[in-house]
């Protein structure tokens, strides 16, 4: 019970059983690979989002980023004729520049991280809301190796999964490697634990948060292409508000806001747990404008769970 | 007894602020020295600069008689420096075994840079190793969280970490701050052992009674300066005190009584 992964995972199991008595469809195969289908998407940004969490950093421009990368693909497609390919490449390459861009600044100048990116955030958008002139795109559709990698689909049974489900799994696993098991998952857990203490046992805190805001704006772009291949389409606007989603994902798993304390498989339950609530509250017949009050109320009672549950173990 | 470490001249300022001018001393094998000193007197940057905090502006550092260069934490523990700042050598979050380890973890396929494995059952056993070795074993579990210890607990872990990588010198920075009596000497004893373990042990510390309980020298520094350098056999707590605050105080006494 000490585990915070392993509160949130039995409200996680309560919430799945809650809503499959509620409505009979919610654990139905058509539903259930509908969750799928949206889960690995913001599911691959909290990976990100939990290691810069746990460095003790966090990175609000990641919604904007989603939105920019498959847009500035598709344009160089559209317009430069680049191939597919290469026109991946470069998004990715754009959010690697974005991603050091955000690290520099916080760790050179020490400008805390959540007002460099949300100003990140700002430009980011707007940036992708000019280069559209607002319009979206219409994405990659022809048949071929970047769809199949990024969008393909495949059924087990009733059920329908896109290869992004793989994508997650894969990422979640080399996130949970890196976090538990490597030399770098301890010094991500000592800068946010300790920052001081690690610099003075020689751990290069600057240069492993620059890396982690990287891979979070990458892990961003790469979902924001995912999706863009998925629904055929690159909106300028899409990804809007995914970094508070993501955020609550994250601590709703018990990954500590303060940093320190991260923990994936907690992120993966926090993921589920988020698509679940979104899901079957429309199912249960919440109306719709009243739908992220409901969102709001229960992510805040999860909290309070988790800080009782929290409070209990380290009294015992 | 062999010389250590040597420092000559060191000086350091900051904008217009001269905190270190012209700081010299030497400090030899198996020897307690006290760096005594009021606040801005100029002790944290001695410290800071040898362990690699920042560089130092002028001046020279000479490890067993061969001139270094430390520009950073790194630099200065490669050298046998290790620094015990207070409060803030242990990440809280991490384990007792993964603290021990930190920036110096025994990892698996070495050729994974810092994506290789730890070593688990190294890292465990080694750091139980440790903990029995320091007499702490019966208490801490390698495992626990360091935030579930006591701040005296913490010192601990954290002198045996230095004690452990072999250092030449290691710095104690106020490691009796906020600490309790037991605590203290409990950290005391430390300091001595630590002696008889041969390393050299340079102390900070307001605590001058501390300082006659373990220290074999004093070494007194006033504005950015050293101003005295004493074998604790040879002078008294009252004199001790004239040095740090820069009058006369043992005049003073004498005049009273």
């Amino acid at each position: 019970m000490r585990s915070p992964q392993f509160s949130s995972f039995v409200i996680l199991v309560v919430l799945l059983v809650v809503f499959g008595i509620a409505d009979s469809n919610f654990l139905s195969p058509l539903n259930i690979s509908n969750m799928m289908a949206f889960l690995p998407e913001l599911g691959i940004i909290a990976l990100g989002m939990t290691l810069l969490l746990t460095a003790g950093e966090f990175d609000l421009s990641v919604g904007a980023v989603f939105g920019l990368a498959p847009v500035v693909a598709m344009l160089l497609v559209q317009n430069a004729g680049l191939d597919i390919g290469v026109a991946l490449l470069a998004g990715l390459l754009l959010c690697i520049a974005i991603g050091a861009i955000n690290g520099v600044i916080v760790t050179k100048i020490g400008i805390s991280s959540f007002l460099v990116t949300l100003s990140m955030l700002l430009i980011v958008r707007g940036a992708a809301l000019y280069i559209t002139q607002g319009f979206p795109l219409k994405s990659w559709d022809q048949p071929g190796f970047f769809v199949t990698l990024l969008a393909g689909s495949f059924n087990i049974g009733a059920f329908r999964f896109y290869t992004s489900l793989w994508w997650f799994i894969g990422l979640s696993l080399l996130a949970v490697y890196i976090l538990r098991y490597a030399k770098l998952g301890n010094w991500i857990s000592a800068i946010g634990s300790n920052r001081n203490a690690a610099v003075a046992r020689g751990v290069p805190a600057d240069a492993v948060k620059i890396w982690l805001f990287i891979l979070t704006s990458v892990l961003a772009g790469l979902a924001g292409m995912i999706s863009a291949f998925r629904i055929s389409a690159a909106s300028p606007v899409a990804g809007t508000g995914y970094e508070l989603e993501v955020i609550a994902m994250v601590v709703v798993g018990g990954t500590a806001l303060t940093g320190g304390r991260g923990t994936i498989l907690g992120t993966v339950v926090g993921a589920l747990m988020l698509r679940a609530i979104r899901n079957g509250i429309v199912l249960v017949g919440v109306p719709g404008l009243a739908y992220n009050i409901f969102v709001g109320v229960i992510i805040l009672a999860m909290l309070i769970l988790h800080a009782l549950l929290q409070k209990n173990a380290a009294r015992s | 007894m062999q010389e250590v470490l040597r420092l000559q001249n060191l000086q350091k300022s900051f904008g217009s602020v001269r905190a270190l001018k012209k700081a010299s001393l030497t400090l030899k094998e198996g020897e307690v020295v006290a760096l005594l000193g009021d606040n801005g007197a100029g002790k944290s940057t001695l410290i800071k600069a040898i362990s690699g905090v920042f560089p130092i502006d002028r001046g020279d550092i000479y490890v067993r008689g061969e001139k270094v260069s430390i520009r950073t934490t790194r630099e200065a523990m490669d050298l046998g420096i290790e620094t015990i700042h207070q409060d803030t050598s242990l990440a809280p979050d991490l384990s007792i075994a993964r603290n021990l380890f930190l920036g110096r973890e025994p990892v698996n396929l070495k050729w994974l840079g810092v994506f290789a494995p730890l070593d688990r059952a190294k890292l465990r056993n080694a750091a139980s190793e440790l903990l029995k070795r320091v007499g702490i074993s019966k208490k801490l579990d390698a495992d626990a969280l360091v935030s579930t210890l006591s701040g005296g607990e913490r010192q601990s872990i954290a002198i045996s970490r230095a004690m452990q990588f072999a250092a030449k010198v290691i710095i104690l920075d106020e490691p009796t701050n906020n600490l309790g009596v037991e605590e203290t000497h409990g950290v005391l004893r430390f300091v001595k052992e630590m002696r008889e373990a041969g390393h050299s042990v340079l102390l900070i510390t307001h605590n001058i009674h501390h300082v006659f309980e373990v220290a074999d020298r004093i070494i007194v520094m006033r504005r950015g300066e050293i101003v005295a350098e004493q074998t604790v056999a040879d002078t008294d707590l009252l004199t001790v005190e004239s040095l740090i605050t820069g009058a006369d105080l043992s005049a003073l006494m004498k005049r009273a009584q």
